[in-house]
């Protein structure tokens, strides 16, 4: 069935609705619930939509929302993306670039630049593959999702948001508001290696990896960050939980490699096996821990 | 169910009103309405780029743009380039570098190969590549791509 549909050119029929501001889109969802898909920068869902992955009765186009287009930065909050902001915008941000360069460094590793023009931050998380980028990056940097529904506002830690390849605790009213990653922590460096073939290709592994205060045990900060190991994007607690311990840090280092191998449950797929897949994450994680701490 | 809408779209400078379904790509209505037949289809998934326009300024893959979206942009694909049926700098620096072969990528090329010239002049060879990224060709190799998009600029720098 799959591969006879994905030969189809045309997209199934829909109907089209462009809300002019976000509670007459809450009311969409609100009614529509799951017949609904909304499209932002569309460069999943059209795909989705094309090989019958997702059937849509209305596609609700969000672009005419201009509280979703927010960005802005401040101190005590960190920096607010809104849902309908653009991978490509992120990446002329010089603020994203200095401050937030991990997630930066991403972007730039993420399809190629006239897909970024379209895809949206948003869209990248809400699509909810394991293998999303823009993922590991903003579990790293702590960052929150605000979901909006016509019951009310709530903020999700991006850390509890995934539940499994294509699932979230998002409820079929809800949409993704804005994106909050809060300040980094003072002085912070790292980046996102991501394991692959070609940039525009999938991730075989990424690893974000964030890194402060390196000398001091108690007050040290490692995060790990992890795309395509799991079925969801995966951040690890007990990695940072282990670099507070004032002990040698090739110990350390070696302690968290085995944890890190531990907590990954990676697939065999297209792009790579189960066993190349691991062997990248051991490799990767060593080679970015010995790299900031060594 | 079906919904029929007008939008309007001022495609390689002219003001054009078409009627299209919900459900029409873009893509489709450049081609078949608009018959545009640079612009072409290829894996519609957004990975080859041979469906490339430049839209609102900025390279856009058309075949994950809804038509409906469109509505009320500005397009512009090759058909647009050339003033009185002469080949511009960019085409003709692909010529002379024999930066295509079967063609059937040509005129995505051609349209990123303007957008630099146009909007990143002075970018690097890197910046060049990153943004030649985004589209695929089968037969040429890239480095005949490339120099195409050197030598355009060196005939655009030449004639101004």
């Amino acid at each position: 069935m799959a591969s006879v549909l994905h030969f189809r050119t045309t997209l199934p029929n829909f109907t089209y609705r462009r809300p002019s501001s976000l509670n007459e889109l809450l009311q969409l969802k609100a009614e529509l619930g799951g017949e609904a898909s909304l499209l932002a920068g569309g460069t999943d869902l059209l795909v989705d939509m094309r090989s019958g992955i997702r059937r849509p009765k209305v596609v609700v186009d969000v672009k005419g929302i201009n509280e979703l287009h927010l960005l802005e930065h401040t101190r005590d909050r960190g920096l607010v993306v809104g849902a309908s902001v653009t991978l490509g915008e992120l990446g002329r941000n010089e603020l994203v670039r200095f401050k937030y360069p991990v997630l930066y460094g991403a972007i730039r590793k993420l399809a190629d630049p006239s897909l970024r023009e379209r895809a949206t931050l948003a869209g990248n998380i809400a699509n909810a593959s394991p293998a999303a980028d823009s993922v590991p990056p903003l579990l790293v940097y702590g960052a929150k999702l605000e979901l909006a529904s016509l019951r009310g506002r709530r903020q999700v830690p991006l850390r509890e948001f995934f539940t499994g390849v294509k699932k979230t605790v998002m409820r079929e009213d809800e949409v993704i508001t804005k994106i909050i990653i809060p300040e980094p922590p003072e002085g912070s460096e790292g980046e996102y290696f991501k394991a692959v073939r070609t940039s525009e290709d999938l991730a075989v592994v990424g690893i974000a990896a964030l890194f402060a205060n390196k000398t001091e045990p108690r007050e040290r900060i490692v995060r790990l960050g992890f795309a395509s190991v799991a079925p969801t994007p995966l951040y690890m607690d007990s990695v940072e939980e282990l670099f507070r311990r004032d002990a040698p840090i090739n110990e350390l280092i070696k302690e968290a490699i085995k944890l890190v191998l531990k907590e990954v449950n990676p697939i065999t797929d297209v792009r790579a096996t189960k066993e190349y897949r691991l062997h990248l994450v051991k490799y990767v994680t060593a080679y970015l821990l010995r790299k900031y701490l060594g | 169910m079906v919904n029929s809408l007008t939008i309007r779209l001022k495609v390689n400078g002219t003001e054009k009103s078409v009627n299209v379904e919900p459900n029409e790509r873009l893509l489709d209505v450049l081609r078949n309405k608009l018959y545009l037949s640079s612009v072409k289809a290829g894996c519609l998934r957004g990975e080859c780029g041979t469906c490339t326009i430049i839209m609102n300024g900025k390279l856009t893959k058309s075949c994950l743009v809804l038509a409906v979206e469109a509505d009320g942009s500005e397009i512009t694909t090759v058909e647009g380039l050339t003033k009185g049926g002469e080949p511009t700098a960019t085409q003709k620096a692909f010529i002379e570098k024999f930066g295509f072969q079967c063609g059937f990528c040509t005129p995505a090329y051609v349209l990123v190969a303007h957008w630099i010239i146009e909007n990143m002049p002075g970018a690097t060879d890197k910046e060049i590549k990153e943004l030649l990224n985004a589209v695929i060709c089968r037969c040429t190799g890239y480095k005949q791509i490339l120099e195409a998009v050197r030598r355009a600029r060196e005939i655009r720098e030449g004639s101004t």
